[in-house]
């Protein structure tokens, strides 16, 4: 025992204990996402010249940045409709009673509880020429040829939506969770409408969990190679299975490190626009 | 020796961290692994290939890895010192992929048994092939009432909407699209035909599907009426109750040789080779083309039967009439390109 004790500031930690996880990030994170990078830079399949040329080939090609530009509005897409309608579930939750909170949660997580795989299979049979859908429009008479529901991509931002629901429903129950409901009340004496309380005082406070959830939902939705390869079909190029069919059929590592690197600056360039819209959130919602 | 407490220290950590990874002993045998295919693949060769190989091989121990062929190549690729596997299975084109990067051992042709049996085409120095895929016309027989015939038929104008195909990641979607350019007078060489044939399609299709699985799927959802597909695939669906049924286009159907590779570097040479001859062998070969596996067999002491001599060919003669074998050296020179046009191109 060295030094005594009592010295030492109460508000400062060892950094030891972080130690064993910033090891394990390093080893099984950075190290393979710089060795991605350092194939990135090569010229040839071989990995033998070095040079920017496959970043080249991307950025100048009007086709790849197209894939890129589909994904990104592909996430925005499923992220908005994740918003519209989880919003009203999880401000629903807060103002029913424990059963029905207990019957919502139980909905919400549900989906978390089935195989990616699996739900997206349900989603062919709902969209299907014979699905669900088509099948009680036709009964109806409502159409008279099947809608093209399956393998466009509509069907694809529905189904995204479906799977990813709960990384949005679950922050924004946490984030309303936490507003007192007397400042509805508050509000309301001070003569706003309802709408008018909505708008001023509960979405504002519920910003950082607004912020999360679109923050989960976005990179999970573009980055859905399952669910965006089955119910978008063969021809529906996003980023992922673009990164495939050049790692996997075309053996063309460096191009498909190359494409990975810039999926990624995309998606943190993005995400960083939610956070800077977090941070003004909070000066907005203090006023 | 000079026992102190550093060199007591590391003998220990030694012996521990060997308890710990086992993998880290090198010398240590493993047993033998054998990449095969995923689905109908696994089941059948589980079934049939492994016992056989066991029971000559005084229960010699092996495992199945099923993958599909390019994440062999990869994971072969990444430690190529010390493979963690020791037979692949491959399609034509990363057949010569791996044969390209120097992945694969020669088959010791002389040591074989059963070798100078395989008829012509399945003689491949690199690895035999054991087994064919054959990919002709799929359709359902409920909605189509006339059986089609050839390639032509699915731009019949009465198969609006109800057309599936896959796209180029497949064996499958390949292999069609070179066939579909011979039938427009190209070639291997040139696809450009396929392509502009493909653009004359569109009205017709209803799906391109990701892969010949998600092809499978479309068949039993009612999606699509008609496509090209996988003899193998379509008698698993059929077995499921699917109506679905497999015909060889009169232009002939076209035939994938599947080879079968000892890894280069494998601890278990001796073992791989025993695997693959059991693989050759006219026993394992019968049992797998009989139901419910109904695998084109190579050996040419093999009788045709069944469902295979009905609706394929009833000898290894009428077979090699009847399929088409295509150069996948010429295809993986342009594969990349046509992945990429296609990818461009075709939006439905």
């Amino acid at each position: 025992m060295g030094a005594a004790p009592a010295s030492r500031d109460v508000t400062s930690y060892g950094m030891g204990l972080a130690a064993p996880l910033a090891l394990f990030f390093l080893l099984f994170f950075v190290a393979p996402l710089l060795q991605l990078f350092w194939l990135s830079l090569h010229n040839d399949t071989a990995g033998l010249h070095w040079g920017l040329g496959q970043y080249l080939h991307f950025l100048a090609d009007p086709f790849s940045l197209s894939v890129l530009g589909s994904t990104l509005l592909l996430g925005a897409e499923v992220t908005a409709v994740c918003l519209v309608l989880g919003f009203p579930i999880a401000w629903l939750y807060q103002r029913v009673g424990p059963r029905l909170q207990t019957i919502i949660i139980l909905i919400v997580l549900l989906p978390l509880l089935t195989s990616v795989v699996v739900r997206t299979f349900a989603w062919i049979v709902i969209l299907g020429r014979q699905g669900i859908i088509n099948a009680t429009l036709q009964s109806l008479g409502i159409i008279d040829t099947p809608l093209k529901l399956l393998y466009t991509q509509f069907g694809v931002v529905i189904a995204l939506a479906q799977v990813q629901m709960p990384l949005m429903t679950l922050p924004l129950i946490t984030a309303l969770g936490r507003i007192d409901p007397n400042l509805d009340d508050a509000s309301c004496s001070l003569g706003a409408g309802s709408w008018r309380t909505f708008f001023r005082v509960v979405l504002p406070l519920s910003l950082p969990g607004v912020i999360a959830g679109c923050t989960l939902t976005y990179a999970a939705a573009i980055t859905a190679f399952i669910t965006q390869s089955l119910v978008g079909g063969g021809q529906m190029l996003f980023m992922p299975m673009y990164l495939y069919q050049q790692a996997s059929t075309l053996q063309n590592w460096p191009f498909a490190s190359a494409i990975s690197i810039i999926f990624l600056l995309a998606v943190l360039a993005v995400v960083s626009v939610f956070t800077t819209l977090g941070r003004l959130s909070r000066g907005y919602g203090g006023a | 020796m000079i026992l102190n407490r550093r060199s007591l220290m590391t003998t220990a950590l030694t012996l521990g961290a060997m308890k710990a990874f086992p993998g880290l002993s090198f010398a240590q045998a493993r047993p033998l692994v054998f990449a095969t295919f995923t689905g109908s693949w696994e089941e059948a060769h589980k079934a049939v290939l492994v016992p056989a190989f066991r029971k000559a091989n005084a229960d010699a121990a092996m495992v199945l890895d099923p993958m599909l062929s390019v994440d062999q190549i990869a994971k072969v690729n990444a430690a190529k010192a010390n493979p963690p596997i020791d037979v692949m299975l491959h399609d034509p084109g990363p057949a010569l992929v791996a044969i390209g990067q120097d992945l694969v051992e020669p088959y010791p042709v002389e040591k074989s048994a059963y070798y100078k049996d395989l008829i012509a085409e399945a003689q491949e120095p690199m690895g035999p092939a054991p087994f064919f895929q054959v990919v002709g016309l799929t359709y359902n027989p409920e909605a189509v009432k006339t059986p089609p015939t050839s390639w032509a038929d699915l731009w019949k104008p009465e198969f609006k909407g109800r057309v599936g195909i896959t796209n180029l990641n497949s064996t499958l979607g390949t292999g069609w699209l070179v066939e579909i350019a011979k039938m427009r007078g190209g070639s291997e060489a040139n696809v450009d035909p396929a392509f502009k044939a493909l653009e004359e399609l569109k009205p017709n299709l209803a799906a391109v599907a990701a892969n010949p699985g998600a092809l499978a799927t479309l068949f039993q959802q009612g999606q699509i009426d008609i496509s090209p597909g996988n003899f193998n695939a379509i008698q698993i669906l059929k077995a499921r109750g699917v109506p679905v049924e497999f015909v060889a286009p009169k232009e002939g159907a076209i035939a994938f040789k599947t080879t079968i590779h000892i890894v280069k570097n494998s601890p278990n040479r001796e073992l791989a080779f025993k695997l693959i001859e059991a693989a050759l062998t006219p026993e394992v070969q019968t049992t797998l083309m009989n139901p419910p596996y109904l695998i084109v067999p190579t050996n040419s002491k093999v009788t045709m039967g069944g469902e295979i001599a009905r609706v394929l060919a009833k000898d290894t003669a009428e077979l090699k009439k009847k399929f088409v074998f295509q150069d996948w050296k010429k295809i993986n020179e342009q594969r990349s390109a046509w992945i990429e046009r296609f990818n461009r191109e075709i939006k439905i």
